[in-house]
């Protein structure tokens, strides 16, 4: 359950995020449209626990690492997609990691790119590998900044899939664009630059 | 120009003939710069990490001063042991001086800072999204301490080399708390110091050559080590 209201990010003095209200119950999916600069990313940092300077009302009830963030342009750890994938799952100590590992890199279409070095893929590829690590550790609550750029038309149809079938998790993710109306989605924002406010649609 | 073919000429037999009192002064050099080194690791990584990643009183000031040891010089930190270690000296009663544990003490003191400095250059240069990536993914202190040197192993390696390089190379320290004692506490740079000062050139420079031929041993073994492993399931 997330209960946001009167959100407000200031940097330096310029505000660079604003949302008045948004609201979403556990297992929903929801998207963040906006342009680029509207503070997007920045309300996914806030509720993913990474920026914790803002005025207003903020409650996840999810812990912190219960929560998983994935940037827009994600970061990989030196290794391979597998250890990369792995990453989470030891950081839990969960169990049948493995399996979870192969699971999650066949779901996303990387499973033949296990033992590859990060170094070797591509834009999509590592965007994917990225989600399949973020799934992979069965966070309450997933945050994906702009999951579908760099993306070809399979790729995103494989992203959109996880999305929809994903049973317990709620899922925010952003888009410049309103693009992904195909999806079951349960809230959709519009956000746009601080001065001029936000509103949920 | 012929006593350095001929110098080179002594140097090749001698190492190659495995001259015994030149691969005892190398073996020494090996394993006291080695443990130097390993120790200064040991408290160097964490220190360094700690001054890249934690905002803490002083913080600024002990990297500033870390930088400025990287350029001590080392008969400076040879006087500094001597004073320490002599019989009347705070550390006298150990009674280390004029042993290679005196000499491992001094090269710690010069492999520290330049361990914690590249340490914490290479850790803070790092992507901020190293941290929130392990952090988001459920990563705890420790686990998060461990990326942030695995994803800057290859600055930390150079730390590692840089040191190694300094500590095997130096001369103040090993001869003014280690005394050159042949069989004991001479490492191949003082040997090499005093072989070239007896006019015995060419053992000075089979020396030379062979303290090069370590720090090239050195620099292979720990790039190798940096090299990334595949791990696939």
């Amino acid at each position: 359950m997330i209960d946001v209201e009167d959100l407000c990010v200031t940097k330096e003095g310029n505000p660079i995020c604003a949302v008045s209200q948004f609201r979403l119950a556990s297992g929903q999916v929801a998207i963040a449209i906006g342009k680029n600069g509207s503070g997007k990313s920045t309300f996914l940092r806030v509720l993913a626990g990474l920026e914790t300077s803002f005025s207003g009302r903020c409650k996840v009830h999810f812990d912190c690492r219960e929560r998983v963030f994935v940037h827009q342009t994600p970061y990989l750890f030196r290794g391979t997609v597998w250890s990369n994938v792995m990453y989470g799952l030891r950081a839990s100590g969960a169990e049948r990691r493995e399996e979870t590992v192969h699971m999650w890199m066949a779901r996303l279409g990387i499973d033949h790119l296990s033992g590859r070095n990060v170094d070797q893929l591509s834009g999509g590829e590592r965007k994917r590998t990225a989600l399949a690590r973020a799934f992979a550790v069965r966070a309450k609550l997933i945050l994906l900044d702009e999951p579908f750029s760099e993306m070809d038309d399979a790729g995103a149809a494989t992203i959109a899939e996880v999305l929809c079938h994903n049973d317990d998790t709620s899922i925010i993710f952003t888009s410049p664009s309103d693009s992904y109306h195909k999806l079951p989605i349960a809230r959709e924002m519009r956000i746009s630059a601080p001065s001029m406010g936000a509103a949920e649609a | 120009m012929n006593y350095i073919w001929e110098g080179l000429r002594e140097a090749g037999r001698l190492i190659f003939t495995l001259d015994p009192d030149v691969l005892d002064s190398a073996w020494r050099s090996v394993w006291i710069s080695s443990a130097a080194v390993g120790l200064a690791m040991l408290l160097g990584i964490p220190l360094g990490l700690a001054l890249a990643r934690k905002a803490f009183l002083g913080r600024r000031a002990v990297i500033v001063f870390s930088r400025a040891a990287m350029a001590v010089p080392t008969v400076f930190v040879g006087v500094v042991c001597y004073a320490i270690f002599n019989r009347s000296g705070p550390l006298g009663p150990l009674e280390i001086l004029m042993t290679p544990w005196a000499i491992v003490v001094g090269e710690l003191l010069l492999a520290l800072p330049i361990i914690i400095s590249l340490t914490h250059n290479a850790v803070a240069s790092l992507d901020v999204r190293v941290g929130e990536t392990a952090w988001t993914l459920g990563a705890g202190r420790l686990r998060r301490c461990a990326t942030y040197i695995s994803e800057a192993r290859s600055g930390v390696a150079l730390a590692t080399l840089t040191a190694f390089a300094r500590c095997v190379t130096e001369l103040g320290v090993a001869m003014i708390v280690g005394g050159n004692l042949p069989g004991r506490t001479q490492t191949l740079a003082t040997a090499a110091a005093q072989e070239n000062s007896k006019g015995e050139f060419a053992r000075g420079l089979a020396m030379g050559i062979l303290l090069l031929c370590i720090s090239l041993g050195v620099t292979c073994l720990i790039a190798r080590l940096g090299r990334e492993r595949p791990t696939s399931g």
